[in-house]
């Protein structure tokens, strides 16, 4: 909102320094945005949120003004005479659609002179539109006074060529679907039933609240005009306009809870202001419909709220000062409170704490302390919050950069890979990214095309991870949001294992890791597996196939993990035990094992660890295989590995790690058909 | 021979070796129990390395690749006695190829994102001043993400273009989305679940992704991060959040701030104010912040009349920018690997 030094100067004496005013609206909730000198005037840019749409006229500016500094304030009174016949004889108001237009009124005023305005109304208007509009001109008399008191009081004005209006009549109703509209821009806009319109008897001359048409403007020819003062429903103007994309001050202000006695206040000065400049007679009364059905109430202002919630305590008649200042009025009082009736232009008064913020900010926030004693309080670390640190550190510290990236995907990427859910994804109802509006199933497409950015900038080693939520549809209500941990790496299927392995003994847990083959279009038919921790499913891992690295545009291998975060929390040793350590020396015994291509490592391992006492086998470490086909035959692998083991109580003799080494071959024999080689 | 058996010899070497080579107190010794193990013609590791010839062919891969390990490992228990009877001597011989100003064996360490790094730097300094960290859904209901904050029907943060609401039907499958979900817009939803499951007093943190519709540039992304604080009692005011947000600047910007309320208007606070800091002979912008309003208060079921209390919001992306020179928003969710190397 620009406003002009000059103008508002007819409303307050504005004796003060200028940076200082602007720095104590701005202390008081108009924030300074900057200003420039346009000729000989000042247009100040002031921030206006949009519980203040007072402030959206050079009156409510004046009034806080006023209200800062103590000043009185002056506001002109409008009181056009009318001398014309009854308006409403020969002409006709409807409304059609109240809930788009609570009210409607006009006035009508005959034999007008169109001319220019008067050369100090061009200055001060030049001087709030210019710099927004570097070709903004004044266009005549009429149209440049319903300018003005717009930006005088934020009310906005429409006049129309009453010659222009077709049937005598003004209906204001919900445009017909599929209508045409040509407005004063000379663009022509499609109209559908949500938006209100002006009409005549045959067609709409105004888009309420946003624009007139070309063909009812007043021009130099206008000999009557009728000029519209309305209430417009906000969430109807903000619709339209935004639908339109058509915005105009009037709009921008109708989309706000204006002040209802606004209406009459500004047809009036309009009135008074064309009669006075441009001539011509009032119709007697008003073309008057509707009604706006909101008027304030009594608000109790209890003192003592003001220190149980400001924190600091403010005189009594301080308080009344501010609050009627600001056109409140005392209507009852106690000793405890104070009863006021706040005015019509401020809507957003209703209640005891929006008077509390009416204290506040005109006292002055600068005098609430900021070294008060705040108690001290006991704050928790989440199990949650510990186990996501900890995984930063562990995946940071084996050599993957953290990467994070939008929740919301294309929805090709939610075709390519969704091994947790086989529901179609949740949509959004616009994109978020050009093409994305899908909320991701699972991380790794997002992983992908971040390989396939860093492959663009030619970057080696790219080896990522992220802790993200995936989004997965339930048969009703909220998604299950599923917090994952995604992996990539240039690195094989092993190496991607191993990380997830090291994970795992970073939070010291126990349970058993356990691998199954699983297909997935995306992934390579060999090494695609899915995970279960303790029996749980735990994630998926395996290498991005040939199709896939194609379908992101790579060009080198990748290998791709998810797991569940909530796993680690429920399995993490946050709190490790200390066991007492055997201060006894380690033996190891290495194996060297033929068995059957069809057995797993995790069987083999299994079967050692049944056939030894727990308390003896501290380790059993794989150390390659190998094959020999012409020695063993077909489908006949040998499997070396290494077994470490210890006593708590003795050290162990050669003869019993033998023997341990014994019950484990007889055992593979036994359960896997494997034999001891050599 | 049997692999194993061989190995066992090996073992075996390695601690008749080392328990030799551990006893000798004398270079002469030392010498003698080296030509024992060592010895080019007639040493025992000599002797077993003969033995390799018997091992079966297949075993012999494995049975090399032990040899040549426990070859080291008496080497080396040679070595550890030599220096402990030669004292200093052995430390003396000078090396003349040696070049210490080569670079070191290099290792690979991955970076915490810059985002992260302020979050969980913001959420240490929260912790510190009694405030505990939520966590909450991010695709939100009507409910959580504007009734009970107080953001009426008609208000403009509810305008579908201001928001990612959830496609209601869709069109391929048929599937029905639940009418009226959307990404949240605010982390103040959480703080809304919080106190609708506990009662005062609260003192609690909530954070991470936020979804508004802004077209991506240098300085805006549709999705970014928030921090939002909340305390709740029975005697908060305004002078609380004052303190506990020139404490929060101060810890973070590690240097006594001043902090500046400028009146603002959000739907959940009343009053309320953005909050800003002074620092470098300037004022910057923190956040917005407030007292809770009364009708938050009353949504989630407590009493305003017996409690009181303060919330605050910052913009995680605005911070981290500041503070580490970035100049394009978008830099975070690009993911270059260059960018991420630099945190």
């Amino acid at each position: 909102m620009l406003v002009s030094w000059n103008w508002l100067k007819q409303y307050v004496a504005l004796d003060m320094d200028r940076e200082e005013l602007e720095n104590r609206l701005a202390m008081s909730g108009l924030n300074h945005e900057g200003t420039e000198t346009v000729f000989d005037d000042l247009a100040i840019d002031l921030e206006v949120t949009s519980n203040r749409p007072d402030c959206l006229g050079h009156i409510g500016v004046a009034r806080e003004i006023a209200v800062l500094y103590n000043l009185p304030l002056s506001i002109p009174t409008p009181a056009p005479i009318a001398t014309g016949p009854d308006v409403n004889a020969d002409f006709s108001l409807t409304i059609e659609s109240p809930e788009l237009c609570p009210r409607y009124t006009g006035r009508i005023i005959r034999g007008v002179t169109i001319g220019e305005s008067p050369a100090w109304m061009q200055e001060q208007l030049r001087t709030v539109f210019a710099p927004i509009s570097k070709d903004w001109k004044p266009v005549n008399n009429v149209v440049d006074i319903t300018n003005y008191v717009l930006m005088e009081c934020g009310q906005p004005l429409h006049a129309f060529d009453l010659a222009k209006l077709q049937g005598q009549q003004i209906i204001v109703r919900a445009a017909h679907d599929g209508e045409e509209f040509e407005a004063i821009d000379h663009h022509t806009y499609q109209l559908t039933p949500d938006m209100c319109v002006i009409a005549d008897a045959n067609r709409p001359v105004a888009i309420a609240g946003v624009m007139g048409s070309a063909d009812s403007e007043v021009s130099d020819s206008t000999v009557d005009v009728l000029i519209e003062s309305a209430a417009f429903s906000s969430m109807a103007t903000r619709a339209t306009s935004r639908a339109l994309n058509l915005h105009s001050p009037a709009s921008y202000r109708f989309e706000r809870a204006l002040d209802p006695e606004g209406i009459e206040w500004a047809a009036n000065r309009a009135c008074e202001l064309v009669l006075e400049h441009c001539g011509g007679t009032l119709d007697e009364g008003w073309l008057d419909a509707g009604a706006t059905a909101w008027s304030p109430e009594p608000v109790i202002m209890r003192l003592s709220q003001v220190e149980r919630i400001l924190g600091i305590s403010i005189d009594r008649e301080e308080v009344k000062r501010i609050l009627l200042a600001l056109g409140n009025t005392e209507t009852a009082s106690d000793d405890v409170s104070l009863t006021v009736t706040p005015p019509t232009w401020r809507r957003d008064l209703a209640r005891e704490a929006d008077l509390l913020e009416e204290i506040a900010r005109i006292h002055g926030y600068e005098k609430i302390p900021e070294d008060v004693g705040v108690p001290m309080a006991a704050s928790f670390k989440s199990d949650w919050d510990r186990v996501a640190a900890k995984l930063r550190t562990t995946m940071t510290a084996i050599g993957f950069d953290e990467s994070l990236t939008a929740s919301v995907v294309p929805n090709e990427w939610t075709q390519v890979y969704s091994p947790w859910s086989e529901k179609a994804p949740l949509r959004t109802a616009s994109p978020m990214l050009k093409g994305a509006d899908a909320l991701r199933t699972s991380l790794v497409p997002s992983l992908l095309e971040v390989r396939r950015i860093n492959q663009s900038l030619a970057n080696p080693n790219v080896e990522l991870f992220e802790t993200a939520k995936i989004y997965l549809p339930q048969d009703e209500g909220l998604p299950q949001e599923q917090w994952t941990l995604g992996i990539t790496s240039g690195q094989g299927f092993g190496h991607l294992k191993g990380v997830i392995e090291t994970v795992l003994q970073a939070f010291k847990i126990e349970g058993q890791l356990e691998v199954d083959s699983t297909s997935q279009d995306l992934l390579h038919a060999d090494y695609s597996t899915s995970l279960k921790l303790n029996g749980e499913h735990f994630g998926f891992l395996g290498e991005v196939n040939t199709a896939g690295l194609k379908s992101f545009s790579l060009r080198n291998p990748a290998t791709v993990a998810e797991i569940r975060m909530d796993l680690l929390v429920q399995h993490a040793t946050l709190i490790p035990q200390h066991s007492q350590l055997s201060n006894f020396p380690a033996t190891t015994r290495d194996l060297n094992i033929v068995l059957s291509e069809t057995v797993r490592w995790d069987a083999l391992a299994a079967t050692i660890r049944n056939a030894v006492e727990a308390s003896l086998l501290e380790d059993i470490t794989y150390q390659e295989t190998y094959r020999d086909p012409d020695r063993d035959g077909a489908d006949v692998k040998r499997v070396l590995f290494t077994v470490k083991l210890r006593r708590t109580d003795q050290t162990m003799t050669s003869e019993e790690a033998d023997a341990v080494r014994s019950q484990i071959v007889a055992a593979i024999e036994a359960e896997l058909g494997g034999k001891l080689l050599g | 021979m049997a692999l194993q058996e061989f190995l066992d010899q090996l073992e075996q070497l390695v601690s008749e070796a080392e328990t030799n080579f551990g006893a000798a107190e004398s270079t002469d010794a030392l010498e003698e129990a080296r030509i024992e193990f060592l010895g080019a013609k007639n040493g025992k590791l000599k002797a077993v390395q003969k033995l390799m010839g018997t091992v079966e062919k297949q075993d012999k891969p494995v049975a090399g690749k032990t040899f040549n390990e426990t070859k080291g490992r008496i080497e080396s228990a040679f070595e550890v006695a030599h220096a402990r009877i030669q004292g200093d001597g052995s430390d003396t011989e000078s090396d003349s190829q040696f070049d210490p100003s080569l670079p070191g064996s290099g290792f690979k360490i991955g970076r915490v994102h810059p985002i992260t790094q302020t979050i969980e730097e913001l959420k240490d300094i929260m912790g510190r001043l009694g405030f505990s960290t939520v966590d909450g859904p991010e695709i939100e209901d009507d409910w959580h993400n504007f009734v009970a904050l107080n953001i009426p029907d008609d208000h403009p943060a509810r305008d579908p273009l201001e928001n990612f609401y959830l496609a209601t039907a869709e069109a391929n499958s048929g599937e029905k989305n639940p009418v009226g979900l959307l990404l949240r817009s605010q982390t103040s939803t959480v703080q809304i679940r919080v106190m609708e499951k506990t009662k005062p007093p609260i003192r609690i943190i909530s954070l991470g992704r936020v979804y508004r519709p802004d077209t991506a540039d240098a300085t805006h992304y549709p999705m970014f991060h928030q921090i939002e604080g909340l305390m709740i009692d029975t005697n908060v005011t305004m002078a609380d959040l004052k303190s506990v947000l020139r404490l929060f600047a101060t810890s973070y910007l590690g240097d006594d701030v001043t902090i500046r309320f400028r009146p603002s208007f959000f739907p959940f606070t009343e009053p309320s104010v953005e909050a800003d800091y002074y620092w470098n002979g300037q004022w910057i912008e923190f956040g917005g912040a407030g007292m809770v309003d009364p009708n938050v208060l009353t949504a989630v079921g407590y009493d305003p009349e017996e409690v009181t209390g303060f919330a605050f919001g910052l913009g995680v992306e605005r911070l981290c920018m500041r503070r580490h020179g970035i100049t394009d928003i978008r830099e975070f969710y690009k993911n270059d690997v260059r960018f991420l190397a630099q945190f």
